[in-house]
């Protein structure tokens, strides 16, 4: 296997909060090749965002990474002294927010925000260079670059969305985290935009780390699918063995629950339970109370994250049948 | 823009014209003739009383009264002074009304901004005896009971300290000798003054687009240009020593109103920033890899502003109350004295027309800050 | 018949018991809130101080004080030479230059700088809510007259205003209470009551007590007022430190025709030449400390509550 360009080893990271410390990401590991999409799926407050914000150091003031290591090539991130981070961040790693409406300053140009980034991270360059490049990304994008003088007010919903995208593929990152993009936009706009994500990644070739509750977003746009539930990574796949193929009861939940045209009529399957409190995690396997296939190890002992061939890992005490031959 | 703009100026005048409705028929609603308390006082000789009724319209149906107020406004005859008969009301406000003005424009653009970068210098730093104690400052300094800050003002520095003059407005001592009147001093203060801060904004303006090198030295020679344009013209006209004795007073009052305004402000840019900091522009900016101090200034601090000059837009009453209450105690000669004074000797004239004048300069400043308020936000502006 | 809910249990709890309780609830919450903040704290303590120090006059005058001497109006205490004399065992804080006792002055005065706060405030609130939900409620052109309307009173400070009315006539403490109230309620208070009343009108329980058949009257008053309360509330407090401060500047000025309040105390001291002397310090800084104390009282009671109210400043 290739080195990869991004790889996360063991983040932890934990919230302080009024009424206790909230286990948001627990020993999480994974890594991202150059070229490769990547979907991280959960529900919301299972730790995907808490995992990005963690990579990019932009965590607030409450929050604390407990350990790991976060290697960008041969950079440790979690142990660069802020400036050098300053240098990273969006020069080497950008993010699509979510919920991008408000993720533009309205007093500026968004042209003039996109040269910002531009001017800090590509050192000297003219502003007539700045505004060519703007209107380069804006074409990549699918916008008008005459707009680039105009305010975020008078964008629409989707091409602010569109411009926030412009904006992370600026400064030629390596890598794009991508928080939900399109889940504040109505489908067809959404639609439009994930096809237009999908071609820039495939067209530019840059690694994106694509963050969402939705299984089917993720399906379309990812190679391969890490799956978190509270705090925890408990799967890793390619995107076809991860629907198809999953391991964890969790995993199997959620594709089990995707409702479908084909086949025949069937009541809508559900997980039972709710997501657990973060400030008391369940003991062992944070799975066990909603698992049907839960037993005494299971309530004891955390299980570990492992290798099941072919790429797939997942950590589970009794995996879902799957054969990969070597297993 | 400029819809919005001629929009906005047209409202000012509809509402200028309520007030000064409001306030003719508050008199005109007070037990009594109106006809008598506008010309009724001993000082007025009864010829010159049937003479002043006939010009004001006294003797017809209110309605008709008060349009003739109202020509007489605009055409500058806004009555005879009781007290300094026959001194025409507008005399009187066109000697003070330029010192109220120089009071209230140095106070109030000092405190705006000493208030806004402390305040934004503050909010960054959350927590610790810091926060505390510039809270408790900023909440003394908004509470403390005016006339009495007034008082202590003096009492330190006038007479603990015998820094500044105890009040007035010069030192008429001093003045004996004087070549030209102290309006006229005063005047070419204001003009010179003003000529120099043009300078030193075109600089500064001008320095913003400047390579980083040359920057520094236009911004210094900005500084240096008027100042020393200043100090020569004032020598050589040899009335310097008259202007700096003007000068000298007017350093306590600016100083008295400047703090009182200064709490408001600092205070409310403080919140202003610390709700910003929740937007998320904020965290892009972070994300986007840019220093600290730029995100605070150039992402959190702009947005901030933007409820901090609204506020200034509501607590501009405050400072021309303030600046009436200074006034009186520095025994300071501008409108609010004058108003003051006009009310306790009831000479109704002066009390209406430094009344209106009043309501005209807050008006204005309004104007002024909504303008103001559309160059900073362009969801206004873009309509 | 008593509407009831039924739990869990398919017990009937009347509705009256459950108001209450999610009443006393919410209460606490903001109790809790509110007084993490010890801003808010050290305002209503100060508040609490001048109640108390205001119920404790007439207790005083009717036990330990002889009102011949200690009279805050016409007292007068021959004991002593020459008036005004520094604070003694006789007079904690001395007497003024016609012999009263300025501790009793200040205690005597405490109540009615109270009950001219809280009369402005209940003035404004009164005007300043309904205004706003009306205004709010109905939009058009009820809307527009109302806002210039406010947009006028704001404009216009009312201390420059209030100093000719008492030119024009006599000013004592309820017309000042109306005036203040007035001009407050119509103000900038207003502006910001509609706009939270804006906010409360597209909220999806408006939508359902419309379809439910509720009167405009009823929605407003039911629905609307009671959510715009803590705001109303909140905006009392500054009007409270307003209210007090205008009348002690326009009494200090001699503008007013009360007879004794804490601005009157200064004015006499002004009128009777001890005001810039240190060593008579007693006449002016009680006074002066009084006023400061009771509105930075109510200005950090409100801020305080400000922070209750509005969730979005509070610091996790």
């Amino acid at each position: 296997m290739a080195k990869p360009l991004l790889s996360v080893e063991n983040l932890t990271m934990h919230y302080t909060t009024r009424g206790g410390e909230v286990a948001a990401v627990d020993s999480v590991s994974f890594s991202l090749y150059e070229g490769e999409a990547l979907g991280l799926v959960g529900e919301s407050g299972c730790g995907k965002t808490s995992v990005a914000m963690s990579i990019l150091r932009l965590l607030p003031d409450n929050a604390r990474i407990l350990g790991g290591q976060i290697w960008l090539g041969d950079l440790e991130l979690l142990s660069l002294p802020e400036p050098e981070m300053q240098k990273v961040r969006w020069g080497r790693i950008s993010m699509i927010f979510q919920a991008a409406m408000n993720s533009l300053n309205p007093v500026y140009r968004v042209g003039d925000q996109i040269i910002e980034a531009l001017e800090l991270h590509w050192g000297s360059v003219s502003r007539q260079q700045a505004r060519e490049r703007v209107a380069e990304l804006y074409q990549l994008v699918g916008l008008d670059p005459a707009l680039m003088d105009r305010y975020p007010h008078e964008y629409s919903g989707g091409m602010r969305q569109r411009a926030v995208i412009a904006m992370a593929l600026a400064c030629n990152p390596d890598v794009i985290i991508a928080d939900e993009p399109t889940t504040a936009l109505d489908v067809i706009v959404q639609d439009r935009i994930l096809k237009r994500l999908t071609e820039i990644q495939k067209k530019i070739g840059m690694a994106m780390i694509y963050i969402s509750h939705d299984i089917a977003v993720i399906a379309e746009v990812s190679h391969r699918v890490g799956v978190m539930y509270a705090g925890k990574l408990v799967e890793l796949a390619n995107t076809v063995n991860i629907f198809e193929r999953p391991l964890h009861p969790y995993t199997a939940g959620l594709m089990a629950s995707i409702p479908s045209i084909h086949g025949e009529k069937r009541d809508l399957v559900t997980l039972g339970g709710e997501p657990p409190n973060l400030l008391h995690p369940p003991s062992g396997c944070r799975f066990h109370p909603r698992c049907a296939r839960a037993t005494g190890i299971c309530i004891e002992q955390e299980p570990p994250f492992q290798d099941y061939g072919n790429g797939h890992y997942a950590a589970c005490w009794h995996p879902m049948e799957v054969d990969y031959g070597s297993h | 823009m400029w819809r919005f703009l001629g929009r906005r100026f047209v409202q000012m005048l509809i509402t200028l014209l309520l007030f000064q409705a409001v306030t003719y028929f508050l008199i005109d609603a007070q037990p009594g003739d109106i006809a008598d308390l506008l010309t009724l006082d001993p000082n007025i000789p009864p010829a010159e009383r049937e003479r002043l009724r006939a010009q004001l319209g006294l003797d017809r149906p209110p309605v008709e009264r008060f349009i003739t107020y109202i020509g007489n406004f605009y055409r500058g005859n806004l009555g005879v002074s009781f007290q300094e008969y026959p001194r025409p009301v507008i005399d009187i406000i066109k000697e003070r009304l330029p010192r109220t003005v120089v009071l209230f424009l140095t106070a109030s653009i000092l405190s705006f901004w000493t208030g806004f970068v402390t305040g934004k210098i503050l909010a960054w730093r959350r927590g610790g005896w810091i926060e505390y104690t510039s809270t408790i400052t900023g909440v003394t300094l908004y509470t403390v009971f005016t006339p009495w800050f007034a008082l202590m003002m003096i009492w330190l520095f006038a007479v603990a300290l015998n820094w500044l003059p105890a009040g007035k407005f010069l030192d008429p001592l001093k003045w004996l000798d004087a070549p030209i009147s102290a309006n006229a001093v005063f005047a070419r203060m204001i003009w010179s003054s003003f000529f120099a801060l043009v300078i030193v904004f075109v600089g500064f303006w001008f320095s913003n687009r400047v390579p980083r090198r040359q920057r520094l030295v236009l911004r210094a020679a900005s500084l240096l240009v008027p100042l020393v344009g200043m100090l020569l013209y004032w020598r050589l006209s040899g009335l310097g020593f008259y202007a700096w004795d003007i000068a000298r007073h007017l350093i306590l009052p600016v100083a008295t109103v400047t703090l009182i305004a200064y709490g408001g402000t600092m205070l409310l840019t403080r919140t202003s920033m610390l709700e910003t900091l929740r937007e998320d522009y904020v965290l892009t900016a972070r994300a986007k890899g840019l220093p600290d101090k730029v995100v605070r200034d150039k992402h959190v601090a702009r947005n901030a502003l933007l409820p901090v000059w609204t506020g200034l837009v509501f607590s501009l009453g405050n400072s021309v109350s303030g600046g009436i209450i200074t006034e009186t105690i520095f025994s300071w000669p501008g409108i609010g004295l004058t108003l003051l004074n006009s009310a306790l000797v009831a000479d109704i004239p002066v009390a209406m027309g430094t009344l209106t004048v009043v309501g005209v300069m807050t008006l204005i400043s309004h104007l002024i800050a909504d303008i103001g308020y559309a160059f900073l936000d362009p969801r206004i502006r873009y309509h | 018949m008593a509407e009831a809910i039924a739990t869990t249990e398919h017990v009937y709890v009347p509705l009256w018991r459950v108001r209450l309780s999610l009443f006393w609830k919410s209460l606490r919450t903001n109790w809790a809130m509110f007084s993490e903040n010890p801003i808010g704290l050290i305002g209503l303590g100060v508040i609490l101080f001048f109640a108390l120090f205001a119920l404790a006059h007439p207790i005083l005058m009717n036990t330990i004080w002889e009102p011949r001497v200690y009279d805050p109006i016409s007292g007068y205490d021959m004991e002593i030479p020459f008036h005004p004399s520094p604070p003694s065992a006789r007079h904690l804080l001395g007497t003024d230059p016609l012999g009263r006792d300025i501790l009793s002055q200040l205690m005597y005065s405490t109540r009615y700088e109270f009950a001219l706060g809280i009369l402005s405030a209940v003035v404004t609130v009164v005007i300043a809510t309904t205004i706003g939900a009306v205004s709010a409620y109905y939009g058009g052109i009820i809307d527009t007259i109302l806002m210039r309307l406010a947009d006028l009173v704001i404009m216009v400070p009312f201390l420059p205003i209030l100093i000719v009315l008492s030119a024009l006539t006599e000013v004592g403490m309820i017309e000042l209470a109306l005036v203040i109230g007035l001009l407050s309620g119509f103000g900038g208070t207003t502006i910001i009551i509609k706009s939270q009343a804006l906010t409360i009108k597209v909220k999806p329980f408006i939508e359902a007590a419309r379809v439910a058949g509720g009167s405009d009257f009823h929605i407003i008053f039911r629905h609307m007022i009671p959510n715009l309360l803590p705001i109303s509330l909140l905006y009392m407090m500054f009007v409270v430190t307003g209210a007090i401060f205008s009348e002690a500047v326009l009494s200090y000025f001699g503008l007013t025709t009360i007879q004794m309040s804490w601005g009157i105390m200064i004015n006499t001291t002004q009128l009777f030449g001890y005001l810039l002397r240190f060593d008579t310090w007693y006449l002016l800084i009680p006074a002066s400390l009084a006023i400061t104390l009771l509105c930075a009282a109510f200005y950090l009671v409100g801020r305080a509550l400000d922070e209750v109210v509005n969730p979005r400043l509070r610091k996790r």
